[in-house]
Parts: C-alpha cells; structure tokens; sequence
C-alpha cells in the first residue's frame, strides 16, 4: 500500500532532477562562448520501484549525471591537425621573412652581379680610364655588400628562431604542468563515481595548445592519460610531469632535452617543429647556396684577374679581387670582402699593355659561363630565389589546406559539442515545466495531508 | 543529426579570406606587380631575376656601344683628314714633277710636302679620351716619335694590339687598327713614302717613284679607313637590334611579372560583393533563437 509520504518523496525527486537539469541547462547557456567547453546533457533515470505486492510503484525520478557530450576521436583527430598547423604557420613565417631578402628587385644579390659584369662591360670600351676601373671596385664591393646583408639575415633571423625554440620549450612545460595537475583532479572525480566534465573540457583545450607547440600523442589509461612525444619521449604520466630543458648544442644553436637525452632531431611537428624546420633544415639550406654562390664568383673572377696584368703593366699573380673564400664554404657569403682598393690593380690587360681589354673581356665572359653547378651566377642565383619562393608557396598551401581541414574538424565538434540556444531554450522550458508539475503535485499532496490531518477535528 | 549551432567561425573564416583576397588585389594594382615576393609565382620569379640580369646587360651594351661609337667617329673622321693630306700631297708632288718648276719651286714644294708629314704625325698621334687611338693596345703613349735616325724621320713605338669589345650575345666589335697597320705598314709606310717625296722635291730625282709610293699608302688608307666604315654601320645596327630586345625584355618582364589589371579588378569587385553577402549573412542568423520568443 503507496503513502502520501511515498509520493511527496516522488514529487521531490521530481523537483530535484529539473532543477538539476535546469542547472546544466543555465551552466551550458552560461558558456556558450567558452572555448573548448562541452555541453552537458542531465542523465534522468527512474529511482528503484518498490514493489508491495501485488503492485509496484515507482519511486520517483534520480539525475544520475550531468555528461558532457564529446567524441572523442574528434578531438585526437584535432590535435594531431592542430600539430600541422602549428608546424606550418611557424615554417611559413619563419621562411617569410627570409624571402624578403630574394625579392627580384635591382637591390638584390642578383642585382648587384649584374651590376658587376656590367661595369667590367664599360671598363672594356676603355680599359686605362681609371673612374670605369673605380666603377668596377665599387661594383665588386656591392656585391660583396649584398652577400654580407643577406648572409647576416639568415643568421639573424636563426638566432631569433633560437629564441623561439626556448618560449617553446617554456610553454610545453607550463601546459604539461598543468596537464598533470588536471589529471590529478580528474582521477579523484572519476574515482569518486562523478562526472569531471568541466576538468576534462580544460584539459582537452590544454592538449590542444601543448599540440599546437608539439607533436604529442595521448595514450588514455585507467581516469588519466599519458603524453608523450610522437617520437616517444613521455610529457607527462598520470600526475607527473616531466620538463624539456634547452641548452646550447654543438652548432651553437639551442637544443632539447628531455631528462639529459638530446630529443632536438625527433621533434617534427608543432610549432617546435615548424621552427627546428626553419632553423636547421630550410634556412642553412640557403645559406649554403648563397655560399656556394658566393665563392663560385668570386673564385673564377680571381682566377681571371690574377692571369691578367694590372694598369701600371705588372703582372697581378698573387693580386685577387675578392678575398679568397674558404675552401670549405663554410661563411663565404657572409665574409665576402674586395681585396684591392686601388683601381690600377684590376687586371684588365691580358699582355701588360695599358690599352689591351683583353683580361676585362675574359672576365666578362664569366657572366654567361657556367660557374657554378652548371649554371652561370645569375641563373644560380635565379634558382635559389625559385627555390626558397617554392618553399614559400608549398608550405603556405599546405597550411592553408590543413586550416581547411582543422576548421572542418572543429565545425564538427561544435556540431557534437556545441551548446545551441535553441536548444537550450526548448530544454529550460521543459526543465521549467517539469519544476512547475512536480510543486502542483506536492501541493496537491499536501492538501491531501491537510484532509487527513483535519479528519479527526 | 545535429547542425553546428555556432557558424560565427566559418562565416569569420570566409572572411578573413575575402579580406586576404582583397588586401592582395589591392596590392597588386597599387604596384602593378603581380609578383611581389618569390611565393607569388616561384617559376615566374625566377624568370624575373633572369629578365633583369639581360635587361641591364642589354643597356650596358647600349652604354658601351656608344662609348666606342665616339672612338670610332674620332679615328674615322682623323683617317679622312689623313687621306685628303695625301691627295694634297700626291698633286703637289706631281706639281713639282713638272719640268717647268725650278729649284727653288721644287724647295717651296718641298716644304709643304714636309708640313703636311708633319701634319700626319700629329693626325697619327690622335688622343681620345687620354687615349692613343693608333697605338695599338699601349694607348698610353704617342705611338709616332721623330727619329732622326729612322730613314721616314719618324718611329712607331705602339703595338699591334687590336682590342675587341663584347656588345652582344654573339657580338664583338673590334675597336682600333693599329698604327703599324694603318700608317707604316710595311710597303705602304705613309711617312716614308711623303720622306722620299721631300727628298725627291729637294733633289729634283725620283720624283715621280715618290709620288707612286705616297699614292700606294694613300690606297691603302683608304682601304683600311673601310673598318671604321664597317664598325660604325656594324655599331648602329647593333644599337637597333639592342632596342628590339629592350623591348622584347620588357615584354617579357611584364608577362612574367606585371598585374592582369582586368583579372585583378574584376576579382576585386567580386571578392567585395561576397565580403558583403557574408557580412549581411552574419547580420541576419545572429538575429534570433527560441529566448527571444519565450514569454
């Protein structure tokens, strides 16, 4: 046999479970803008009947829990999306501004050899005049000039690339900090048998950060999870995090570490990687073409002027025109410097006669000569802008596809998680309407306790 | 299923798109440029440092061609003073053949014919620019020195340097003739031709071997004045050919490089009425939900 107490105990459960369910409603109106946040949905189910036979009567209604909805593979599939781009957009700045130094204009490399060959063009209509032999001098240490400038930018912009390694490196370390914080509270919720929803929107979005900086993979074990490289190296293990450490490697330039094991060569995604990229792939690689082009110039103009015989008709054995680059390369661009300062050195003579061009011609000619890798220095030089411009455009274009691609991905999460108004609204008024029964029924109960009550009176 | 109901992030995407698109057209017909940096087009760049490296040999070419254009005008039109010398000569030499002239006409002759040798030494000798023109390649010295011991009077202390000058892909241009080959080339040496004229005139003996001689080197001047003819035609042709290619590089460079200023307009208007269909799109879906109509 039911009690009215059994029913006022129903009617409250009632009253309970929509202000339950309104709560989740007004927390998911309430972040509606909140980045990465989930909406919850409130999880009723019946209360256990109680069966007094022959009948069974129910008790009531019971919110079990408010569950945020998310799909999970969605947002790996983010992060790992949120590596490229991080990769990218760290490789095409970085390769931006090195471009800047290739743009075809007369102040380039490429124009100041013209520039060069042209002055040698004018010192051979006449060889002895001694402003064309300066014209030449000052042609020579334009070039030399240019090379310094660009050479000095690849090496500047490393060095701020240096530094860029470093913030990132601080940055994983407050976010795997703080993952491993969040995994702590998550265990105790879980362990507890209650919902972490909100820890774990937080943590999703810290992952989504430390992903943008690195290449992580997330390894989810018993209510927590392990981060590690995509190389291996462990971030973090339950609630334990483990730092990165920078220190000079032996290049001079800043290196990894992750518990004393150099990690720099692994790390090939997230910003760190785009950066790693730039820095030690991409931006020596020009470098080494601009040195490459800097002594093959130099060096085959030297071989000519000092075959040749100077103004005052000495032979100029021994008497380069540009400094001697390294035989290794190694800082020919950067070091470029004109040996001779006084005009009258230039060998333009081939015989030591004042008036013979000769040597000028001879030195001419290596315009179109094939001085370096088969090509002349200007064409050389036109393959290196082309190289580093389609650098530039390939990685551009794949950034912007893999925006593409993280923007799809993140309409569909939204399209899972998002918290929609309308819905909201349709939600509060039915949580609202629920409320509203369940207290016209405990009042309607309780002017039934009032019948009973005034029975005996 | 479920739709995003939140599209601000697509449609704010589309027009950060929109406004990237525009930003570049902008740009593009600001500058007339449509590759500004390597990125824009890689081959077409490339392409680019090419066309400026021919475009500023092709006007080098042009500077130096008419550095030497000056040269060659000097010498052709010192060649010219040179050859009406000779005639002068060869008719006072005829002049002083003539049995009628006593010896002391034959004197007076004389010394005019020595003027005009003098006259050639200095022609010679011509300097342009502080350049010895006949000197061959030691420009820096007068080629042609008085030596009472050399049987002409005078020594030719140049070269036989020729220098030519690179003024084309396939075009070299030579740039002097050597006084040895021009004014004492042997069999033809000018000044010892007008020598024997002289003596001839003083001595009143072979007069008229002189007067052959002074005709033969007055030929042969004549004939190599023809290289002064030819390089100056050979120079102007060149400069019109150097023209054309100007052109062509800017051609070129404008193919490569310059904006399609209609492609790029038309984008524009395009890209700016869908910037403002979104932005009216955006106006109009955040204009209501459910809340509004609950009382």
């Amino acid at each position: 046999m039911s009690s009215l107490n059994a029913s006022l105990a129903s009617a409250l459960s009632g009253l309970a479970a929509a202000q339950g369910a309104l709560a989740a409603t007004t927390n998911n109106v309430a972040n509606i803008n909140t980045p990465g946040y989930s909406r919850q949905v409130p999880i009723l189910e019946t209360g256990d009947p109680i069966v007094l036979d022959p009948l069974t009567f129910g008790t009531g209604v019971r919110l079990r829990t408010l569950e945020s909805i998310r799909n999970p593979i969605l947002e790996s599939q983010i992060q790992q999306e949120t590596q490229t781009q991080g990769e990218l957009s760290a490789l095409v700045s970085a390769l931006a501004q090195t471009q800047s130094n290739f743009t075809s204009t007369s102040g380039d490399i490429g124009g100041a050899i013209s520039k060069f060959f042209d002055s040698m063009n004018q010192l051979s209509t006449s060889p002895s005049d001694l402003s064309l032999r300066r014209n030449v001098l000052t042609a020579a240490g334009n070039v030399a000039t240019s090379f310094n400038l660009a050479s000095g930018h690849l090496i500047a912009q490393r060095t701020n690339l240096d530094q860029g390694v470093e913030q990132a490196v601080g940055e994983i370390n407050q976010l795997t900090g703080q993952i491993a914080q969040l995994n702590g509270q998550i265990a105790i919720l879980e362990n507890a048998g209650e919902s972490a929803g909100t820890f774990l929107d937080q943590r999703s979005q810290l992952i989504n950060r430390l992903s943008s900086l690195v290449d992580v993979s997330v390894i989810p074990s018993d209510n927590t999870i392990t981060l590690t490289t995509a190389s291996g190296t462990a971030l973090v293990a339950g609630q334990q995090n483990f730092s990165l450490s920078t220190g000079t490697g032996p290049s001079g330039v800043q290196h990894i570490f992750a518990q004393n094991s150099d990690i720099t060569a692994t790390i090939v995604s997230g910003q760190l990687g785009g950066i790693l990229a730039a820095r030690d792939q991409q931006i020596p690689g020009i470098a080494v073409q601009l040195d490459t082009l800097a002594a093959g110039l130099a060096n085959a103009v030297n071989q000519v002027q000092t075959a040749g015989y100077d103004l005052n008709g000495n032979p100029a054995t021994g008497v380069n025109l540009f400094n001697p680059p390294p035989a290794s390369l190694d800082g020919a661009a950067a070091n470029l410097t004109v040996a001779i300062t006084d005009p009258a050195l230039i060998a333009a003579s081939a015989d030591g006669t004042p008036g013979s061009n000769s040597n000028a011609e001879a030195m001419y000619a290596l315009r179109k000569q094939a001085l370096i890798a088969g090509q002349s220095a200007s064409d050389y030089y036109s393959t290196i802008v082309f190289n580093i411009g389609n650098s530039v455009a390939n990685s551009t274009a794949q950034q912007e596809a893999s925006s593409l691609v993280l923007q799809q991905l993140n309409n569909q999460r939204s399209a899972v998680s998002g918290v929609s108004l309308d819905e909201e609204a349709a939600n509060l008024m039915r949580f609202q309407q629920a409320y509203a029964a369940s207290a016209k029924v405990i009042a309607a109960i309780s002017s039934l306790m009032e019948v009973v009550i005034n029975m005996k009176s | 299923m479920r739709v995003n109901p939140n599209p601000l992030p697509d449609l704010l995407s589309a027009l950060s798109q929109n406004e990237k698109q525009i930003n570049n057209d902008l740009q593009q017909v600001a500058s007339g440029q449509r590759v500004r940096v390597p990125s824009d087009d890689p081959a077409a760049a490339a392409g680019l440092v090419r066309n400026a490296d021919q475009t500023s040999e092709v006007d080098q070419f042009q500077r130096s061609l008419s550095s030497i254009s000056g040269e060659v005008q000097n010498a052709d039109s010192a060649l010219s003073s040179v050859v009406t010398a000779l005639q002068r000569a060869i008719s006072l030499g005829v002049q002083g053949a003539n049995g009628t002239q006593n010896a002391s006409g034959r004197a007076a002759i004389a010394n005019e014919v020595q003027g005009i040798l003098s006259q050639l030494v200095s022609l010679a000798n011509l300097s342009y620019q502080g350049n010895f023109v006949f000197a061959g390649t030691a420009t820096q010295t007068a080629p042609y020195v008085l030596d009472a011991a050399s049987p002409s009077g005078v020594r030719y202390v140049g070269n036989d340097g020729v220098n030519s000058v690179t003024l084309g892909d396939h075009f070299a241009a030579k740039t002097n003739l050597p006084g040895s080959q021009l004014f004492s080339a042997p069999g033809t040496d000018v000044f010892q031709a007008l020598q024997n004229l002289v003596t001839g005139l003083q001595s009143g003996t072979g007069i008229d071997t002189a007067i052959d001689q002074v005709s033969a080197a007055y030929e042969h001047i004549n004939g190599q004045r023809v290289f002064y003819g030819n390089t100056s035609n050979q120079l102007s042709s060149q400069s019109k050919y150097l023209n054309s290619e100007t052109v062509q590089l800017a051609q070129q460079q404008n193919t490569l490089g310059g904006a399609d200023l209609t492609r790029v307009l038309s984008d524009l208007v395009n890209q700016q009425t869908s910037r403002e269909a979104t932005l009216a799109a955006m106006a109009r879906t955040q204009q209501s939900n459910l809340f509004d109509y609950l009382k």
